[in-house]
């Protein structure tokens, strides 16, 4: 079998708030060109672990290789400018500007102005936000905001999108609506996903590959088949038998 | 679409320069001052403008810029024998530097703390410009020569009107002006989608410092005399600040039409009620922000008859 190759590769990142341990010692490696997940329990430091791989927080110890190149201790526009995108827990869309705006704001400066409109259109296009291109993004509805804040991620045509909690507060529609959008983007881009969710639906059918975390720990990892019935995960989701 | 918005704004604007050039001999040198005045004021609220409308960075001590060029003019008129135009680009260049070293600091701070820095930092200047008595003559102030230049100093504030409000346009046009917004809205989602803030907080901040320089130079050379009190006053930055916020901050034509239409009623209110003309402006003030809290512009977006964003 063909050695899969790796997008990401996370050796024991740690994070820590005083005494709290955030992420502590995790390790795993996303795979190149599929959908991975990364599940666990509130609390378990996979918002954090997003927050370390984007530079949003810096990283206590820890090491993260991206095309060879370590990104621990980059800024979050280096990590972006290397080919590395996300979206928020939490939308983070500007709310005073509008969908228009929100997509032109995350093209490269390097992108001449026209292509960079066109690609805006192309994507508002992809996520059916066209009719709302000059509404100010506050007053999408949640949903909306979802669609908007992926189509904004995409404007730089990332390799790796780290998508956080994508279906929360998303109805059913917009929700398989999305996840076409990333398959789409995975199966004819060839792009890399790793998502965080809590919908165990959309991590079970749509994810090719899952790590789990507890207290910041990887736990496990494998097939969605496998950790769905892995003794350490079910404990940590459920506690003791 | 956006090709025909771009000319009938630029057709607007040739339209008041015409005006702004046809007046001077028709007026009289009241009425000139005013008008260089409300020009003064268009230059301030439109550079306030980049920093704190675009970028939601609040400055409450811009004046330092415009007390630095009114200095940078004075000292070189009256010590060196310059000539007061050449001086207004040292004005510029001094407060460019000045911005730099200030604002790569103070830029770190936010909210309320980058707002009292700010002020501490102009506070700090009009000291350094009180004590330190051999360049800048300290608390007795600097005479200028005694010449008749209203007509001199109304056409150069009309220039540097010209090439803020062309800054400003391409400012509130442009993907620079939108990333500004984008840190404005939410500094973390801007760099995490690859804007560099420090970059582009700190190019805004240069940038809304050098004009203000150059009006402080003019109204220096205008007025005559120049003291660190005067010069550094903070009711500047705040009618900045309030010409800005009235018209629609974020906006270029908001500083704009809000220095016209608020220099102008508070000349007329000062005209009219000598006495009491600080209260009337100050009631027309609170009447504005309890029903057009967003400014002029934000009332014309409400009614749909402007466009929500700056590009379309």
């Amino acid at each position: 079998m063909a050695e899969t190759e790796i997008a990401l590769d996370i050796q024991d990142l740690k994070k820590y708030f005083g005494g709290i341990k955030a992420v502590d010692g995790c390790s795993f490696q996303v795979p190149k060109g599929q959908i991975s997940g990364l599940i666990g329990p509130n609390g378990s430091g996979k918002t954090t672990t997003f927050n370390l791989l984007t530079g949003v927080l810096e990283a206590d110890s820890g090491e993260v290789f991206y095309n060879g190149e370590n990104i621990v201790g980059l800024r979050p526009y280096e990590v972006f400018n290397r080919g590395i995108s996300r979206t928020f827990q939490i939308t983070r869309i500007y709310r005073e500007m509008t969908v228009f705006e929100n997509m032109l704001s995350a093209s490269s400066m390097k992108m001449p102005v026209r292509e960079a409109r066109e690609r805006a259109e192309q994507l508002m296009e992809f996520v059916t936000l066209t009719k709302l291109r000059g509404e100010y993004g506050g007053n999408l509805s949640y949903g909306q905001q979802k669609l908007l804040e992926f189509a904004r991620a995409l404007m730089t045509d990332p390799d790796l999108i780290l998508l956080d909690e994508p279906a929360a507060g998303v109805n059913r529609t917009l929700l398989n609506n999305l996840l076409d959008h990333i398959h789409h983007l995975q199966e004819d881009q060839g792009k890399t996903i790793l998502i965080v969710e809590h919908d165990m639906n959309v991590i079970m059918n749509h994810c090719e590959k899952v790590f789990v975390l507890d207290y910041g720990v990887k736990i496990a990892e494998g097939l969605p088949e496998d950790i769905q019935t892995n003794e350490d995960v079910i404990e940590a989701y459920f506690g003791h038998r | 679409m956006a090709q025909n918005e771009h000319l009938r704004n630029f057709g607007m604007l040739a339209i008041l320069i015409i005006i702004l050039c046809a007046l001077p001999p028709n007026i009289n040198l009241y009425q000139r001052s005013v008008i260089m005045f409300t020009m003064m004021y268009v230059v301030l609220s439109l550079s306030w403008n980049i920093i704190s409308g675009y970028t939601g960075y609040v400055s409450f001590g811009h004046v330092m810029f415009y007390g630095i060029g009114a200095y940078a003019t004075g000292i070189l008129v009256v010590d060196y024998g310059w000539h007061w135009i050449a001086t207004l680009f040292v004005g510029v260049f001094v407060s460019f530097v000045v911005s730099l070293i200030i604002g790569f600091p103070v830029l770190r701070l936010k909210g309320p703390y980058f707002a009292i820095a700010m002020l501490g930092a102009a506070e700090g200047t009009r000291v350094v410009a009180t004590v330190w008595e051999d360049l800048t003559h300290g608390g007795e102030g600097i005479g200028l020569p005694n010449v008749e230049n209203s007509f001199e100093t109304y056409f150069a504030m009309l220039v540097v009107m010209l090439v803020t409000i062309v800054v400003a346009y391409w400012v509130g046009h442009s993907r620079f002006g939108i990333r500004l917004n984008a840190i404005r809205e939410d500094e973390i989602a801007a760099e995490s989608l690859g804007i560099n803030t420090t970059f582009y907080k700190l190019s805004a901040f240069a940038l809304s410092a050098i004009f203000p320089a150059a009006a402080g130079g003019i109204q220096a050379y205008k007025v005559l005399y120049i003291d660190p009190e005067t010069e550094f006053f903070i009711l500047v930055t705040i009618f900045m600040k309030l010409f800005a916020m009235f018209g629609g901050k974020g906006t270029v034509i908001g500083p704009i039409l809000g220095t016209f239409v608020l220099y102008i009623v508070q000349e007329i209110t000062w005209v009219k009620f000598p006495t009491a003309h600080l209260i009337a402006f100050g009631i027309f003030i609170v009447l504005v922000a309890r029903f057009m809290p967003r400014g002029l512009m934000g009332f014309a977006i409400d009614k749909g008859w402007a466009r929500k964003g700056m590009v379309h």
